[in-house]
Protein backbone atom coordinates (compact mmCIF):
# COMPACT_ATOMS: atom_id res chain seq x y z
CA UNK A 1 0.00 0.00 0.00
CA UNK A 2 2.63 2.29 1.43
CA UNK A 3 4.83 1.48 -1.86
CA UNK A 4 1.92 1.78 -4.52
CA UNK A 5 1.33 5.49 -2.80
CA UNK A 6 5.30 6.01 -2.90
CA UNK A 7 5.01 5.03 -6.23
CA UNK A 8 2.21 7.48 -6.87
CA UNK A 9 3.79 10.50 -5.97
CA UNK A 10 7.74 9.52 -7.32
CA UNK A 11 6.67 8.84 -10.74
CA UNK A 12 5.10 12.36 -11.88
CA UNK A 13 8.35 13.66 -10.23
CA UNK A 14 10.22 11.82 -11.76
CA UNK A 15 8.59 12.61 -15.00
CA UNK A 16 8.89 16.42 -13.63
CA UNK A 17 12.85 15.44 -13.40
CA UNK A 18 13.30 14.87 -16.89
CA UNK A 19 11.50 18.34 -18.16
CA UNK A 20 14.65 20.46 -16.01
CA UNK A 21 17.95 19.61 -18.26
CA UNK A 22 20.78 18.51 -16.35
CA UNK A 23 24.06 19.82 -16.76
CA UNK A 24 26.23 17.58 -19.33
CA UNK A 25 28.87 19.35 -19.32
CA UNK A 26 32.09 17.59 -18.41
CA UNK A 27 34.45 19.36 -16.01
CA UNK A 28 36.30 20.59 -18.49
CA UNK A 29 34.44 22.30 -20.77
CA UNK A 30 33.00 23.71 -17.47
CA UNK A 31 36.08 25.79 -17.04
CA UNK A 32 35.78 26.93 -20.34
CA UNK A 33 32.82 28.52 -19.85
CA UNK A 34 32.87 29.36 -16.86
CA UNK A 35 35.47 32.16 -18.02
CA UNK A 36 34.16 32.78 -21.69
CA UNK A 37 30.48 32.29 -20.22
CA UNK A 38 31.16 35.74 -18.60
CA UNK A 39 33.34 37.47 -20.87
CA UNK A 40 31.65 39.82 -23.36
CA UNK A 41 33.09 41.78 -26.44
CA UNK A 42 35.95 40.88 -28.91
CA UNK A 43 39.72 40.07 -28.83
CA UNK A 44 42.19 40.81 -31.81
CA UNK A 45 44.73 37.88 -32.36
CA UNK A 46 47.99 38.09 -33.11
CA UNK A 47 47.21 38.29 -36.68
CA UNK A 48 44.59 41.02 -36.33
CA UNK A 49 41.84 38.73 -36.48
CA UNK A 50 39.08 39.90 -33.92
CA UNK A 51 37.69 36.80 -32.06
CA UNK A 52 33.96 36.85 -30.19
CA UNK A 53 34.96 35.76 -26.88
CA UNK A 54 31.45 35.06 -25.44
CA UNK A 55 30.05 31.79 -25.15
CA UNK A 56 25.99 31.48 -24.48
CA UNK A 57 26.19 28.14 -21.70
CA UNK A 58 22.48 27.97 -22.62
CA UNK A 59 22.28 28.09 -25.68
CA UNK A 60 25.71 26.00 -26.32
CA UNK A 61 23.55 23.16 -23.84
CA UNK A 62 21.12 23.44 -26.11
CA UNK A 63 22.37 22.76 -29.70
CA UNK A 64 23.28 19.41 -31.33
CA UNK A 65 26.84 19.99 -29.91
CA UNK A 66 25.96 20.64 -26.32
CA UNK A 67 27.77 17.18 -24.98
CA UNK A 68 30.74 17.67 -26.56
CA UNK A 69 33.57 19.06 -24.68
CA UNK A 70 35.72 22.34 -25.85
CA UNK A 71 38.43 20.66 -26.50
CA UNK A 72 37.34 18.08 -28.44
CA UNK A 73 37.44 21.04 -31.90
CA UNK A 74 39.27 23.33 -30.22
CA UNK A 75 42.37 20.51 -30.03
CA UNK A 76 45.26 23.05 -30.12
CA UNK A 77 46.03 26.56 -30.05
CA UNK A 78 48.83 28.29 -31.28
CA UNK A 79 50.28 31.68 -30.52
CA UNK A 80 47.11 32.90 -28.28
CA UNK A 81 46.55 33.05 -24.67
CA UNK A 82 45.89 29.70 -24.35
CA UNK A 83 49.05 28.32 -26.59
CA UNK A 84 49.39 24.72 -25.27
CA UNK A 85 51.94 21.56 -26.82
CA UNK A 86 48.95 20.20 -28.03
CA UNK A 87 48.25 16.17 -28.03
CA UNK A 88 49.08 14.08 -30.91
CA UNK A 89 46.35 14.56 -33.55
CA UNK A 90 45.57 12.35 -36.51
CA UNK A 91 46.87 13.50 -39.29
CA UNK A 92 44.01 14.04 -41.72
CA UNK A 93 42.89 16.67 -39.86
CA UNK A 94 46.29 18.04 -39.43
CA UNK A 95 46.58 17.95 -43.31
CA UNK A 96 42.85 19.10 -43.49
CA UNK A 97 43.29 22.17 -41.42
CA UNK A 98 46.59 23.11 -43.18
CA UNK A 99 44.36 23.08 -46.79
CA UNK A 100 42.02 25.67 -44.88
CA UNK A 101 44.52 27.91 -43.30
CA UNK A 102 43.25 31.05 -46.27
CA UNK A 103 39.32 30.95 -44.38
CA UNK A 104 40.23 30.48 -41.02
CA UNK A 105 43.51 32.47 -39.66
CA UNK A 106 42.54 31.82 -36.13
CA UNK A 107 42.10 28.20 -35.27
CA UNK A 108 42.17 26.32 -38.48
CA UNK A 109 41.97 22.96 -36.18
CA UNK A 110 38.54 24.00 -34.86
CA UNK A 111 37.37 24.56 -38.30
CA UNK A 112 38.65 21.12 -39.98
CA UNK A 113 37.32 19.00 -36.65
CA UNK A 114 33.97 19.12 -38.25
CA UNK A 115 35.65 15.69 -40.07
CA UNK A 116 36.08 13.79 -37.02
CA UNK A 117 32.44 13.41 -36.97
CA UNK A 118 30.98 14.45 -40.21
CA UNK A 119 33.76 12.63 -42.36
CA UNK A 120 31.65 12.20 -45.41
CA UNK A 121 29.71 15.16 -45.25
CA UNK A 122 33.07 17.12 -45.38
CA UNK A 123 34.51 15.91 -48.11
CA UNK A 124 31.67 16.33 -50.25
CA UNK A 125 31.51 20.17 -49.09
CA UNK A 126 35.21 19.96 -49.95
CA UNK A 127 34.65 18.68 -53.30
CA UNK A 128 31.87 21.42 -54.22
CA UNK A 129 32.22 24.48 -55.61
CA UNK A 130 32.10 26.27 -52.31
CA UNK A 131 35.19 23.79 -51.07
CA UNK A 132 37.40 24.19 -54.33
CA UNK A 133 37.17 27.96 -54.11
CA UNK A 134 39.30 27.50 -50.10
CA UNK A 135 41.40 24.48 -51.01
CA UNK A 136 42.34 25.17 -54.33
CA UNK A 137 41.91 29.01 -55.06
CA UNK A 138 42.80 29.41 -51.42
CA UNK A 139 39.74 32.33 -51.27
CA UNK A 140 38.97 33.65 -47.84
CA UNK A 141 35.17 34.28 -48.34
CA UNK A 142 33.89 30.61 -49.81
CA UNK A 143 31.17 29.18 -47.59
CA UNK A 144 32.47 26.29 -45.18
CA UNK A 145 30.47 24.58 -42.27
CA UNK A 146 29.60 27.53 -40.32
CA UNK A 147 29.15 29.90 -42.75
CA UNK A 148 25.54 27.82 -43.32
CA UNK A 149 24.71 26.37 -40.52
CA UNK A 150 25.74 29.27 -37.78
CA UNK A 151 27.95 29.29 -35.12
CA UNK A 152 29.58 26.29 -34.59
CA UNK A 153 28.74 26.31 -30.80
CA UNK A 154 24.79 27.10 -31.55
CA UNK A 155 23.98 24.40 -34.03
CA UNK A 156 20.72 23.65 -33.95
CA UNK A 157 19.29 20.71 -36.46
CA UNK A 158 18.24 21.67 -40.14
CA UNK A 159 14.52 20.77 -39.22
CA UNK A 160 14.31 23.31 -36.29
CA UNK A 161 12.40 26.34 -37.29
CA UNK A 162 15.42 28.98 -36.11
CA UNK A 163 18.40 26.78 -38.13
CA UNK A 164 19.85 29.20 -40.49
CA UNK A 165 19.75 25.86 -42.94
CA UNK A 166 15.44 25.52 -41.83
CA UNK A 167 13.08 26.33 -44.97
CA UNK A 168 12.28 29.40 -43.33
CA UNK A 169 16.02 31.20 -43.23
CA UNK A 170 18.11 28.86 -45.86
CA UNK A 171 17.21 31.97 -48.84
CA UNK A 172 18.50 34.51 -46.48
CA UNK A 173 20.92 32.61 -45.46
CA UNK A 174 22.31 31.78 -49.16
CA UNK A 175 21.67 35.22 -50.12
CA UNK A 176 24.52 36.51 -47.20
CA UNK A 177 26.84 36.09 -50.57
CA UNK A 178 24.54 35.52 -53.46
CA UNK A 179 22.90 39.12 -53.39
CA UNK A 180 26.43 40.15 -52.41
CA UNK A 181 27.56 42.53 -55.40
CA UNK A 182 31.01 42.26 -54.56
CA UNK A 183 31.11 38.60 -54.85
CA UNK A 184 28.76 38.63 -57.30
CA UNK A 185 31.27 40.43 -59.56
CA UNK A 186 34.01 38.59 -57.67
CA UNK A 187 33.24 35.15 -59.28
CA UNK A 188 30.97 36.23 -62.02
CA UNK A 189 28.02 34.87 -60.53
CA UNK A 190 24.37 35.01 -61.73
CA UNK A 191 23.58 38.32 -60.30
CA UNK A 192 19.44 38.23 -60.52
CA UNK A 193 19.33 35.43 -58.26
CA UNK A 194 17.62 37.06 -55.36
CA UNK A 195 15.08 38.73 -57.21
CA UNK A 196 13.84 36.10 -59.25
CA UNK A 197 13.54 33.42 -56.70
CA UNK A 198 11.62 35.80 -54.29
CA UNK A 199 9.39 36.60 -57.45
CA UNK A 200 8.95 33.06 -58.70
CA UNK A 201 6.14 30.99 -57.96
CA UNK A 202 8.28 28.79 -55.70
CA UNK A 203 9.52 31.37 -53.79
CA UNK A 204 5.99 33.37 -52.88
CA UNK A 205 4.98 29.91 -51.73
CA UNK A 206 7.89 29.14 -49.71
CA UNK A 207 7.36 32.46 -48.18
CA UNK A 208 3.89 32.12 -47.22
CA UNK A 209 4.63 28.14 -46.10
CA UNK A 210 3.67 25.65 -48.47
CA UNK A 211 4.85 22.69 -47.27
CA UNK A 212 6.12 21.36 -50.24
CA UNK A 213 7.69 24.50 -52.00
CA UNK A 214 11.04 24.17 -53.06
CA UNK A 215 14.05 26.16 -51.18
CA UNK A 216 17.81 26.59 -52.94
CA UNK A 217 19.09 22.94 -51.89
CA UNK A 218 16.04 21.33 -53.54
CA UNK A 219 17.15 21.92 -56.50
CA UNK A 220 20.94 22.75 -56.13
CA UNK A 221 21.78 20.13 -53.36
CA UNK A 222 24.01 21.28 -50.76
CA UNK A 223 26.90 19.70 -49.11
CA UNK A 224 28.17 18.32 -52.85
CA UNK A 225 26.92 22.07 -54.75
CA UNK A 226 28.57 22.54 -58.32
CA UNK A 227 28.11 25.09 -60.38
CA UNK A 228 26.08 25.30 -62.83
CA UNK A 229 28.45 24.29 -65.87
CA UNK A 230 29.56 21.51 -64.09
CA UNK A 231 28.00 18.54 -65.28
CA UNK A 232 27.49 17.24 -62.24
CA UNK A 233 25.08 20.19 -60.96
CA UNK A 234 21.79 18.71 -60.60
CA UNK A 235 20.66 22.14 -63.03
CA UNK A 236 23.09 21.18 -65.77
CA UNK A 237 21.40 20.80 -69.07
CA UNK A 238 19.44 17.99 -69.45
CA UNK A 239 19.89 16.86 -65.08
CA UNK A 240 16.93 19.39 -64.74
CA UNK A 241 14.97 16.51 -66.36
CA UNK A 242 15.28 14.83 -63.04
CA UNK A 243 15.70 17.40 -60.85
CA UNK A 244 12.54 19.27 -61.44
CA UNK A 245 10.79 15.73 -62.17
CA UNK A 246 11.50 15.28 -58.19
CA UNK A 247 8.32 17.44 -57.86
CA UNK A 248 6.63 17.88 -61.25
CA UNK A 249 6.39 14.38 -62.56
CA UNK A 250 6.88 13.98 -66.08
CA UNK A 251 9.25 17.07 -66.59
CA UNK A 252 10.23 17.54 -69.60
CA UNK A 253 12.52 20.34 -72.25
CA UNK A 254 9.42 22.54 -72.81
CA UNK A 255 8.83 22.56 -69.02
CA UNK A 256 12.14 22.79 -67.58
CA UNK A 257 12.65 26.10 -68.76
CA UNK A 258 10.18 27.57 -67.09
CA UNK A 259 12.66 28.17 -63.89
CA UNK A 260 16.14 30.51 -64.74
CA UNK A 261 17.43 33.10 -62.24
CA UNK A 262 18.04 35.31 -65.46
CA UNK A 263 16.24 38.70 -66.16
CA UNK A 264 13.49 37.99 -68.00
CA UNK A 265 13.69 38.49 -71.56
CA UNK A 266 12.51 40.57 -73.97
CA UNK A 267 9.12 39.35 -75.18
CA UNK A 268 7.90 38.86 -70.88
CA UNK A 269 9.37 42.42 -69.99
CA UNK A 270 7.59 44.18 -73.07
CA UNK A 271 4.87 42.08 -72.91
CA UNK A 272 4.21 42.92 -68.79
CA UNK A 273 4.62 46.65 -69.96
CA UNK A 274 1.89 46.42 -72.57
CA UNK A 275 -0.64 44.79 -70.03
CA UNK A 276 0.55 47.05 -67.65
CA UNK A 277 -0.36 50.28 -70.44
CA UNK A 278 -3.81 48.05 -70.62
CA UNK A 279 -4.71 48.27 -67.14
CA UNK A 280 -3.62 51.50 -66.01
CA UNK A 281 -5.91 52.74 -69.54
CA UNK A 282 -8.75 50.46 -68.40
CA UNK A 283 -8.27 52.22 -65.30
CA UNK A 284 -8.42 55.45 -65.99
CA UNK A 285 -11.75 55.09 -68.51
CA UNK A 286 -13.82 53.23 -65.52
CA UNK A 287 -12.58 55.62 -62.78
CA UNK A 288 -13.20 58.68 -65.02
CA UNK A 289 -16.68 57.12 -66.35
CA UNK A 290 -17.65 56.40 -63.09
CA UNK A 291 -16.84 59.08 -61.04
CA UNK A 292 -18.01 62.12 -64.32
CA UNK A 293 -21.69 59.70 -64.45
CA UNK A 294 -21.72 60.62 -60.48
CA UNK A 295 -21.23 64.25 -60.84
CA UNK A 296 -23.71 64.88 -63.31
CA UNK A 297 -25.90 62.53 -61.55
CA UNK A 298 -25.73 65.01 -58.54
CA UNK A 299 -25.96 68.02 -60.84
CA UNK A 300 -29.00 66.65 -62.80
CA UNK A 301 -30.18 66.15 -59.30
CA UNK A 302 -29.69 69.92 -57.92
CA UNK A 303 -30.79 70.83 -61.22
CA UNK A 304 -34.08 69.13 -61.42
CA UNK A 305 -34.59 70.30 -57.40
CA UNK A 306 -34.29 73.54 -58.18
CA UNK A 307 -36.94 73.59 -61.20
CA UNK A 308 -38.96 71.83 -59.31
CA UNK A 309 -39.38 74.93 -57.09
CA UNK B 1 -37.94 37.38 -72.31
CA UNK B 2 -39.80 35.31 -74.56
CA UNK B 3 -43.22 34.96 -72.77
CA UNK B 4 -44.02 38.47 -72.84
CA UNK B 5 -47.48 39.61 -72.63
CA UNK B 6 -47.58 42.29 -75.78
CA UNK B 7 -50.76 43.32 -74.70
CA UNK B 8 -51.56 47.03 -74.31
CA UNK B 9 -54.04 46.24 -71.84
CA UNK B 10 -51.93 44.86 -68.86
CA UNK B 11 -48.43 45.93 -68.53
CA UNK B 12 -46.41 43.51 -66.32
CA UNK B 13 -44.75 44.84 -63.53
CA UNK B 14 -41.59 43.41 -64.13
CA UNK B 15 -40.24 41.56 -67.06
CA UNK B 16 -37.50 38.49 -66.59
CA UNK B 17 -34.39 39.51 -67.49
CA UNK B 18 -32.31 36.67 -66.57
CA UNK B 19 -33.62 33.10 -66.85
CA UNK B 20 -32.68 30.71 -63.52
CA UNK B 21 -29.53 29.60 -65.81
CA UNK B 22 -28.42 32.68 -66.41
CA UNK B 23 -28.43 33.03 -62.61
CA UNK B 24 -26.94 30.37 -61.63
CA UNK B 25 -24.08 30.38 -64.07
CA UNK B 26 -23.44 34.39 -62.39
CA UNK B 27 -23.66 33.11 -59.14
CA UNK B 28 -21.13 30.29 -60.04
CA UNK B 29 -19.08 32.98 -61.53
CA UNK B 30 -18.80 35.70 -58.82
CA UNK B 31 -18.17 32.78 -55.78
CA UNK B 32 -15.52 31.51 -57.15
CA UNK B 33 -14.25 34.86 -58.54
CA UNK B 34 -14.18 35.76 -54.82
CA UNK B 35 -12.31 32.34 -53.51
CA UNK B 36 -9.63 32.85 -56.88
CA UNK B 37 -9.61 36.78 -55.72
CA UNK B 38 -8.97 36.33 -52.15
CA UNK B 39 -6.52 33.04 -52.29
CA UNK B 40 -4.68 34.55 -55.25
CA UNK B 41 -4.17 37.87 -53.60
CA UNK B 42 -1.60 36.48 -51.12
CA UNK B 43 0.56 34.96 -53.45
CA UNK B 44 0.26 38.07 -55.70
CA UNK B 45 1.32 40.53 -52.73
CA UNK B 46 3.55 37.45 -51.19
CA UNK B 47 6.03 39.67 -49.35
CA UNK B 48 4.53 43.22 -49.15
CA UNK B 49 3.11 44.38 -47.19
CA UNK B 50 5.80 42.55 -44.74
CA UNK B 51 4.15 39.16 -42.87
CA UNK B 52 0.51 40.52 -43.72
CA UNK B 53 0.24 37.73 -46.28
CA UNK B 54 1.18 35.21 -44.48
CA UNK B 55 -1.64 35.80 -41.95
CA UNK B 56 -4.02 36.10 -44.69
CA UNK B 57 -2.60 33.09 -46.25
CA UNK B 58 -3.03 31.24 -42.89
CA UNK B 59 -6.92 32.30 -42.73
CA UNK B 60 -7.29 30.13 -45.94
CA UNK B 61 -5.72 27.43 -44.38
CA UNK B 62 -2.12 27.46 -45.45
CA UNK B 63 -0.63 28.13 -48.76
CA UNK B 64 -1.17 24.52 -49.49
CA UNK B 65 -4.75 24.51 -49.01
CA UNK B 66 -5.40 28.19 -50.42
CA UNK B 67 -3.48 26.42 -53.71
CA UNK B 68 -6.18 23.74 -53.60
CA UNK B 69 -9.50 25.50 -53.04
CA UNK B 70 -7.67 28.30 -55.97
CA UNK B 71 -7.68 25.55 -58.53
CA UNK B 72 -10.61 23.72 -57.46
CA UNK B 73 -12.42 27.42 -57.87
CA UNK B 74 -10.45 28.29 -61.23
CA UNK B 75 -11.42 25.36 -63.28
CA UNK B 76 -15.07 25.34 -61.70
CA UNK B 77 -15.32 28.93 -63.40
CA UNK B 78 -13.69 27.64 -66.08
CA UNK B 79 -16.59 25.04 -66.48
CA UNK B 80 -18.93 27.61 -65.35
CA UNK B 81 -17.75 29.62 -68.83
CA UNK B 82 -18.32 26.77 -70.96
CA UNK B 83 -21.34 25.99 -70.25
CA UNK B 84 -22.61 29.65 -70.72
CA UNK B 85 -21.23 29.12 -74.25
CA UNK B 86 -22.90 26.01 -75.04
CA UNK B 87 -26.06 27.22 -73.38
CA UNK B 88 -25.66 30.71 -75.92
CA UNK B 89 -25.16 28.20 -78.69
CA UNK B 90 -28.32 25.92 -77.39
CA UNK B 91 -30.62 29.34 -76.79
CA UNK B 92 -29.36 30.42 -81.03
CA UNK B 93 -29.87 26.92 -82.43
CA UNK B 94 -33.40 26.34 -80.66
CA UNK B 95 -34.69 30.30 -81.81
CA UNK B 96 -35.07 31.03 -78.17
CA UNK B 97 -32.65 33.35 -78.91
CA UNK B 98 -32.70 35.64 -82.12
CA UNK B 99 -30.45 38.24 -82.87
CA UNK B 100 -32.04 41.91 -82.93
CA UNK B 101 -30.19 44.47 -82.68
CA UNK B 102 -31.72 46.85 -79.39
CA UNK B 103 -31.27 43.08 -77.58
CA UNK B 104 -27.77 41.83 -78.33
CA UNK B 105 -24.66 41.95 -76.00
CA UNK B 106 -22.68 42.58 -79.50
CA UNK B 107 -21.11 45.94 -79.45
CA UNK B 108 -22.35 47.93 -82.26
CA UNK B 109 -21.29 51.25 -83.68
CA UNK B 110 -24.56 52.78 -81.84
CA UNK B 111 -22.76 51.89 -78.95
CA UNK B 112 -19.47 54.13 -79.53
CA UNK B 113 -22.21 56.92 -80.96
CA UNK B 114 -23.80 56.34 -76.50
CA UNK B 115 -20.58 56.86 -75.23
CA UNK B 116 -19.98 59.93 -77.19
CA UNK B 117 -23.28 60.92 -76.05
CA UNK B 118 -23.01 60.07 -72.44
CA UNK B 119 -19.69 62.11 -72.06
CA UNK B 120 -21.34 65.29 -73.61
CA UNK B 121 -24.00 64.63 -70.81
CA UNK B 122 -21.31 64.18 -68.27
CA UNK B 123 -19.49 67.50 -68.91
CA UNK B 124 -23.03 69.54 -69.25
CA UNK B 125 -23.44 69.67 -73.29
CA UNK B 126 -26.24 67.46 -73.40
CA UNK B 127 -29.37 67.52 -71.07
CA UNK B 128 -30.21 63.77 -71.86
CA UNK B 129 -28.46 60.64 -71.40
CA UNK B 130 -28.09 58.34 -74.10
CA UNK B 131 -31.19 55.73 -74.69
CA UNK B 132 -30.01 52.36 -74.68
CA UNK B 133 -31.68 48.77 -75.56
CA UNK B 134 -31.41 46.13 -73.52
CA UNK B 135 -27.75 46.27 -73.13
CA UNK B 136 -25.90 49.48 -72.43
CA UNK B 137 -22.61 49.87 -73.36
CA UNK B 138 -21.65 49.83 -69.96
CA UNK B 139 -23.62 46.21 -69.67
CA UNK B 140 -21.49 45.45 -72.90
CA UNK B 141 -18.27 46.19 -71.65
CA UNK B 142 -18.90 44.05 -68.56
CA UNK B 143 -20.07 40.98 -70.38
CA UNK B 144 -17.05 40.79 -72.59
CA UNK B 145 -14.29 41.74 -70.05
CA UNK B 146 -15.68 38.42 -69.00
CA UNK B 147 -14.89 37.40 -72.09
CA UNK B 148 -11.11 38.74 -71.75
CA UNK B 149 -10.63 37.26 -68.55
CA UNK B 150 -10.98 33.99 -69.24
CA UNK B 151 -9.04 34.49 -72.24
CA UNK B 152 -5.75 35.95 -70.71
CA UNK B 153 -6.23 35.00 -67.22
CA UNK B 154 -8.21 31.56 -67.87
CA UNK B 155 -6.05 29.68 -70.18
CA UNK B 156 -2.38 30.99 -68.29
CA UNK B 157 -4.10 29.63 -64.74
CA UNK B 158 -4.70 26.74 -66.57
CA UNK B 159 -1.40 25.91 -68.37
CA UNK B 160 0.18 27.39 -65.03
CA UNK B 161 -2.33 24.78 -62.88
CA UNK B 162 -1.58 21.68 -65.69
CA UNK B 163 1.87 22.69 -66.43
CA UNK B 164 2.91 18.95 -67.80
CA UNK B 165 -0.80 19.17 -70.42
CA UNK B 166 0.67 22.66 -71.18
CA UNK B 167 3.94 21.73 -72.60
CA UNK B 168 2.21 19.58 -75.25
CA UNK B 169 0.48 23.29 -76.84
CA UNK B 170 3.47 25.21 -75.93
CA UNK B 171 5.33 25.32 -79.29
CA UNK B 172 9.07 24.94 -79.14
CA UNK B 173 10.73 28.26 -79.69
CA UNK B 174 8.18 29.89 -77.14
CA UNK B 175 9.55 27.21 -73.88
CA UNK B 176 12.21 29.99 -73.18
CA UNK B 177 9.96 33.10 -72.51
CA UNK B 178 6.49 31.96 -72.13
CA UNK B 179 5.91 30.81 -68.29
CA UNK B 180 7.12 34.21 -67.17
CA UNK B 181 4.99 36.08 -69.21
CA UNK B 182 2.24 33.16 -68.64
CA UNK B 183 2.75 34.41 -64.54
CA UNK B 184 2.46 37.59 -65.52
CA UNK B 185 -0.84 37.96 -67.67
CA UNK B 186 -2.07 35.86 -64.93
CA UNK B 187 -1.52 38.11 -62.09
CA UNK B 188 -1.43 41.24 -64.06
CA UNK B 189 -4.65 40.85 -65.30
CA UNK B 190 -6.05 39.44 -62.33
CA UNK B 191 -5.52 42.83 -60.46
CA UNK B 192 -7.46 44.42 -63.06
CA UNK B 193 -10.26 41.85 -62.87
CA UNK B 194 -10.49 42.38 -59.30
CA UNK B 195 -11.01 46.66 -59.95
CA UNK B 196 -12.96 46.57 -62.86
CA UNK B 197 -15.18 44.34 -60.74
CA UNK B 198 -15.15 47.00 -58.19
CA UNK B 199 -15.40 49.90 -59.66
CA UNK B 200 -17.62 48.86 -62.92
CA UNK B 201 -19.80 46.34 -62.38
CA UNK B 202 -20.37 46.91 -58.68
CA UNK B 203 -21.21 51.31 -59.52
CA UNK B 204 -23.02 50.47 -62.80
CA UNK B 205 -25.37 47.71 -61.77
CA UNK B 206 -25.60 47.85 -57.68
CA UNK B 207 -24.38 51.23 -56.15
CA UNK B 208 -26.12 53.68 -58.64
CA UNK B 209 -28.76 55.75 -57.49
CA UNK B 210 -32.41 54.18 -57.74
CA UNK B 211 -30.32 50.39 -57.05
CA UNK B 212 -28.20 51.36 -54.29
CA UNK B 213 -26.98 49.17 -52.36
CA UNK B 214 -27.83 46.41 -54.65
CA UNK B 215 -29.59 44.99 -57.43
CA UNK B 216 -32.07 42.18 -56.80
CA UNK B 217 -31.84 40.96 -60.48
CA UNK B 218 -28.96 38.70 -59.51
CA UNK B 219 -31.12 36.82 -57.35
CA UNK B 220 -35.03 37.04 -59.04
CA UNK B 221 -33.99 37.68 -62.64
CA UNK B 222 -36.60 40.16 -63.06
CA UNK B 223 -36.36 44.25 -63.29
CA UNK B 224 -39.10 45.85 -62.58
CA UNK B 225 -41.30 48.09 -65.67
CA UNK B 226 -40.66 51.16 -64.41
CA UNK B 227 -36.49 50.50 -64.18
CA UNK B 228 -36.85 49.11 -67.59
CA UNK B 229 -38.64 52.41 -68.80
CA UNK B 230 -36.19 54.33 -67.22
CA UNK B 231 -32.79 52.48 -67.56
CA UNK B 232 -33.48 50.57 -71.18
CA UNK B 233 -35.70 53.15 -73.28
CA UNK B 234 -35.28 51.23 -76.39
CA UNK B 235 -35.82 48.09 -74.75
CA UNK B 236 -39.16 48.84 -73.16
CA UNK B 237 -40.62 50.51 -76.76
CA UNK B 238 -39.60 47.28 -78.04
CA UNK B 239 -41.94 45.32 -75.88
CA UNK B 240 -44.55 47.89 -75.37
CA UNK B 241 -44.72 49.61 -78.66
CA UNK B 242 -48.29 51.01 -77.99
CA UNK B 243 -47.64 51.75 -74.46
CA UNK B 244 -44.39 53.73 -75.51
CA UNK B 245 -46.46 55.16 -78.01
CA UNK B 246 -48.94 56.11 -76.10
CA UNK B 247 -46.17 58.42 -73.01
CA UNK B 248 -45.34 59.95 -75.77
CA UNK B 249 -48.56 60.99 -76.61
CA UNK B 250 -49.03 61.80 -73.16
Amino acid sequence: MFQEKLFAVAAPLLFLLLMFPVSVFSEESADCISCHGSMKGRIKSQNGVLIELHVDADKFKASVHGTLTCAECHARFAGTAHASAGKSLPSNLLSLSSQLSSKFRVDAIAGAACIACHEETYQQVLSSVHGKNIIEKKQSDGALCIDCHGSPHYITKVKDGNSPMSRKYQVETCLHCHADKSIINKYNLEENVMDSFKESFHGRKLHLGHTRAPSCASCHNSHDIKTKTDPASPVFGKNKLETCGKCHKGANEKFVQAITHKRPGPIPHYGEKLLILLTIGTFAFIVLHVLLEVFADIREAVFRKKEGK
Amino acid sequence: MSAINKSTQDIPKEIERFDITFRIQHVIMFTTFLLLSFTGWGLKYAHDPEGLSSIWIRIWGGADTAGLIHRIAGVTMLLDFIWHVIYLCYLFATKQLTFNTTTTLIPLPKDVIDIIKNFMYFFGLSKEKAKFGKFSYAQKFDYWAVFWGMFIIGSSGYALAFPMQATYLIPQFAAGWIWELLGLMHSDEALLAIVFILFWHFYNEHLRPGVFPMSWIWITGKISTEQLKHHHPLEYERLFPDEAKKDKKG
